[in-house]
């Protein structure tokens, strides 16, 4: 069945890119001029950039379309609470509230869908699980708390229209999931990166043979996963299943981007979709194939809320479709997301990325969980890593252990040192979903935050 | 071709880029048209909300395949 309809949608997914390109150009204009007619925050934000929706002739003028940011929206909001002017419409035509997570603020972002809109966004993911090889004969584990979050709940939808049998996990215990996972002959199961090593650490207490279970397929997403190699090789060992990358944002309502079935090494972005550029987040200018930078996102699917060139701060490297080798004319980003513009520190001149630090520790065999704490002792910043190994490990293997990775972090930091902390067993905090390991502790103006 | 003119004006026979339709996909815009009309026409709330619930998934299908691309906010959906 994989190999006779490998596309969802083969029309658009293997249109030639000027078809693809001037269909984009269609729906821009369309949604350009529908936030335009709509919405208080566009009118307001395209006549200060002397833009008008007819201006738009060509894809590439699309450059003439301000900016949208995070700190836009949350001020909209603020402004005018609850949903700020960024919707079109108001709540009583809208069928669903959902929010960020808060992980990149303290205000979480709100997020009113109608009804097409969450047709469009389980549409997104029906596109992703059909290209990773999930059919109707699949059975799905969603390992997923279904709190107002937008998490997996458009997985959920996508999982019911490919007519999988759907299996929400819901709010229980990591031990009664896995339990469940195993019983109902789950064949894919969808959650994060961290949570599925969670899962797998669970397993291995409860005494259940993940490998041997009838787990073929993971989908991640939330977090990192397909930008580290060495995660989503660790993750695919403990379940003894593929595992696939996928991304999303609450601000799209759901996933821009998935990786297929033949794993090329990137995600596709699907591009019937969603416009999606990538720029020097310094200067806001436009890069090309290979270069890393902050992806910009142009959604054609929300009605409630036109999502225009909304700068992301995920940093991606996008790559040419025939990189792929499986047909699809859309493009990838190379390793899903690479890393997030606003994780980045600066330690005594040296950049320091949670994602590299990761990458690292997940060579090593063992190692449970872990925290990044950056923070000023004396004159001097420090990063203490908190490590929580396997509780086999005794004094002479953490000895070890720690010797190795304080050795590797420097050769890969500049010659940063980095203080190594065993943490106890069950020590350090677990998570569901986005997983936040860093914890920069430096007296506010005390250190740079480099945006890439 | 079989799309039937309705209120909306004259049957569309070409998609967003100009392209002739195939038959699927003229029968799929005159399912798409005929519950848009049924939509509009406000009939007893449970034909409204399920016709509304059917027409979501079928404007994902019209845009997907690049037939039509429309908000459908002021149809209830």
């Amino acid at each position: 069945m994989t190999v006779a309809a490998p596309y969802w949608n083969p029309k658009t997914e293997c249109m030639p890119r000027e078809q693809l390109r001037a269909l984009q150009l269609a729906k821009l204009r369309a949604v350009t001029e529908w936030a335009q007619a709509r919405s208080p925050f566009y009118r307001r934000s395209f006549a200060a950039a002397r833009f008008s929706a007819d201006q738009l002739r060509t894809l590439d003028d699309i450059q003439r379309i301000p900016f949208l940011t995070r700190e836009q929206w949350m001020h909209s909001q603020d402004e005018r609470p609850p949903y700020g002017e960024l919707p079109v419409a108001g709540r009583e035509v809208a069928i669903r509230l959902h929010t960020t997570s808060g992980t990149s603020g303290s205000t979480p972002l709100r997020a009113l869908d109608s009804r097409k809109d969450w047709a469009w966004a389980a549409e997104m993911w029906a596109y992703a699980l059909w290209g990773i090889g999930v059919r109707a004969t699949d059975i799905g584990y969603v390992a997923f708390g279904y709190g107002s979050f937008i998490g997996f709940w458009g997985l959920h939808y996508g999982l019911e229209k490919v007519g999988a049998l759907t299996i929400p996990g819901g709010a229980q215990t990591t031990a009664a999931r896995v339990r469940q996972i195993v019983d109902f002959g789950a064949t894919v199961v969808a959650t994060t990166p961290t949570y599925a090593m969670r899962m797998a650490q669970e397993a291995e207490a409860l005494g259940i043979d993940l490998p041997g279970s009838a787990v073929s397929r993971l989908v991640l997403s939330g977090e990192p996963a397909g930008s580290i190699v060495e995660t989503k090789t660790l993750i695919e060992r403990q379940w003894g299943a593929k595992a696939f990358d996928t991304a999303g944002m609450t601000e799209v309502s759901t996933i821009f981007m998935f990786e297929p079935e033949n794993q090329p090494g990137g995600c596709h972005i699907i591009e019937d979709h969603f416009i999606e550029e990538v720029i020097d987040p310094q200067t806001g200018d436009r890069l090309g194939y290979g270069e890393r930078g902050e992806r910009v996102c142009t959604s054609f699917g929300r009605s409630m809320i036109p999502l225009l060139r909304y700068r992301t701060a995920d940093l991606v490297v996008r790559q040419p479709a025939a990189a792929a080798g499986n047909g699809r004319t859309w493009d990838l980003y190379e390793g899903g997301i690479v890393g997030r513009a606003d994780d980045m520190k600066l330690v005594r001149g040296t950049n320091v990325y949670p994602g590299a630090i990761e990458a690292i520790l997940r060579t090593h065999d063992g190692i449970e969980e872990f925290q990044i704490r950056i923070e000023r002792r004396g004159a001097r910043d420090e990063v203490v890593l908190q490590v929580e190994p396997h509780p086999r490990f005794d004094d002479a293997a953490w000895t070890a252990l720690a010797e190795a990775l304080v050795v590797e972090l420097a050769e890969a930091h500049e010659g940063l040192l980095f203080i190594l902390e065993r943490a106890a067993t069950g020590a350090l905090p677990r998570f569901e979903l986005k997983a936040k390991r860093l914890s920069d502790l430096r007296p506010a103006g005390a250190h740079t935050t480099v945006r890439a | 071709m079989s799309s039937t003119p309705s209120a909306e004006g004259p049957a569309v026979t070409r998609d967003l880029l100009d392209n002739p339709l195939t038959g699927e996909e003229r029968k799929l815009l005159d399912a798409y048209r005929l519950l848009r009309e049924l939509a509009r026409e406000a009939p007893t709330p449970c034909v409204a909300a399920n016709v509304r619930a059917a027409l979501a998934p079928i404007a994902v299908a019209v845009t997907d395949l690049g037939l039509s691309f429309e908000h459908l906010l002021d149809d209830g959906c």
